[in-house]
């Protein structure tokens, strides 16, 4: 995947958080998702800042959800394994809506030798978990990927539950 | 001075924190508070979230920070803090104004028969102040008293590590259905704050 193809794709996600406009963004270190991460940064308005472990924004998304802020969080895939426990015993069951944006690793395009042997996994782990999620990869045309983003922010909402959206930004 | 037991200190937390938001820890803790003083509005029962109260209370203190409401409590156990304990970092950082994160400190897993933590040889209150909290070492329900009235007046985020007896005290099961501890809390906060 070009470097031009990874940012149009970025772009897309970014536009897609403009859209929901949220007052503050959590997020993880990612290679990935550097640019949207550097974007959320800058942006005005936005408290944007570092959570240490998955399971630790899950607390954070929560209790700002009840406080009423508009808040998401940008996390990679291959850290889904931590925060399981916290997801399902705490906004799952206090029908909490939170939204994701998920980097996906290990497919078509990954550099990385052994990513794949828990991200190959996190689509049967949180189907088995019960966790909604949407997909945004190759084989959706770009127009309709920042409504995409919009509409699973909008989705959890609705569905009085937490909601991830898992981007691949590597060219799978 | 004699030894402060979990229900005594909950119950001190109610009658000066009786109406901002309190997030309380899980299992033992909840069934004691509720015994205590009842099922609270304000009152947010973490039911089996072990280690997330103080996120969910930075995540609070963050989102109430204009609001009415004084202060943002959270309850939180030795053991429960250990496994949570990186939040300690994000709330220095972030330095909620509202924050108060009452760990009550009895050593133990009180809730799953009483094993020893690792807090008899953990520093909490020079941990919090590393990270950039206002933080106290109190024992006995006086000292606790007085702490937490006097968290009322400070302005950044504040632990106070309560030290507490091992006693737990026989109470009925919390079995409310989660969602609808959710609502509630989410309207008092909607229709007081």
């Amino acid at each position: 995947m070009s470097n031009s193809e990874s940012d149009e794709r970025s772009r897309a996600i970014i536009d897609g958080i403009e859209a929901i406009d949220p007052r503050y963004v959590l997020h993880l270190p990612s290679s990935t998702l550097v640019k949207i991460i550097d974007h959320v940064n800058a942006r005005a308005n936005t408290v944007a800042f570092p959570i240490p472990r998955e399971e630790e924004g899950v607390g954070i998304l929560a209790g700002l959800e009840l406080a009423g802020a508009r808040a998401i969080a940008i996390v990679q895939d291959n850290g889904i394994g931590n925060l399981l426990t916290a997801l399902t015993t705490f906004p799952v069951a206090y029908h909490i809506p939170q939204f994701y944006i998920v980097s996906q690793r290990g497919g078509l395009g990954e550099y990385n030798s052994m990513i794949h042997v828990i991200c190959e996994k996190v689509e049967p782990i949180l189907d088995a978990a019960d966790v909604r999620y949407f997909k945004l990869d190759g084989r959706v045309p770009m127009e309709q990927w920042t409504p995409t983003v919009t509409k699973a922010y909008e989705y959890s909402r609705l569905t009085h539950r937490p909601v991830m959206l898992l981007v691949n930004l590597m060219g799978g | 001075m004699g030894e402060l037991n979990r229900m005594e200190a909950l119950r001190l937390i109610d009658e000066i924190f009786p109406d901002d938001p309190v997030v309380v820890n899980v299992g033992a803790a909840i069934r004691e508070m509720v015994a205590a003083v009842g099922a609270k509005p304000n009152h947010l029962h973490i039911l089996d979230s072990m280690g997330l109260p103080p996120a969910i209370g930075l995540g609070l203190s963050l989102g109430l920070a204009e609001s009415r409401f004084n202060k943002v409590v959270t309850v939180e156990g030795d053991g429960g803090l250990l496994m949570g304990f990186s939040a300690l970092s994000t709330i220095g950082m972030l330095k909620p104004e509202k924050m108060v994160l009452v760990i009550l400190d009895n050593g133990t897993y009180g809730s799953t028969g009483g094993q020893p933590t690792a807090a008899a040889c953990t520093d909490f209150v020079g941990v919090a102040r590393a990270c950039g909290m206002e933080a106290h070492d109190v024992e006995g329900g006086d000292d606790l008293r007085r702490a937490l009235e006097q968290a009322k007046e400070v302005r950044t985020p504040l632990l106070i590590r309560a030290r507490i007896g091992p006693k737990t005290e026989k109470t009925d099961y919390f079995l409310h259905d989660p969602a609808i501890l959710a609502d509630t809390f989410r309207r008092y906060l909607k229709r007081t704050g």
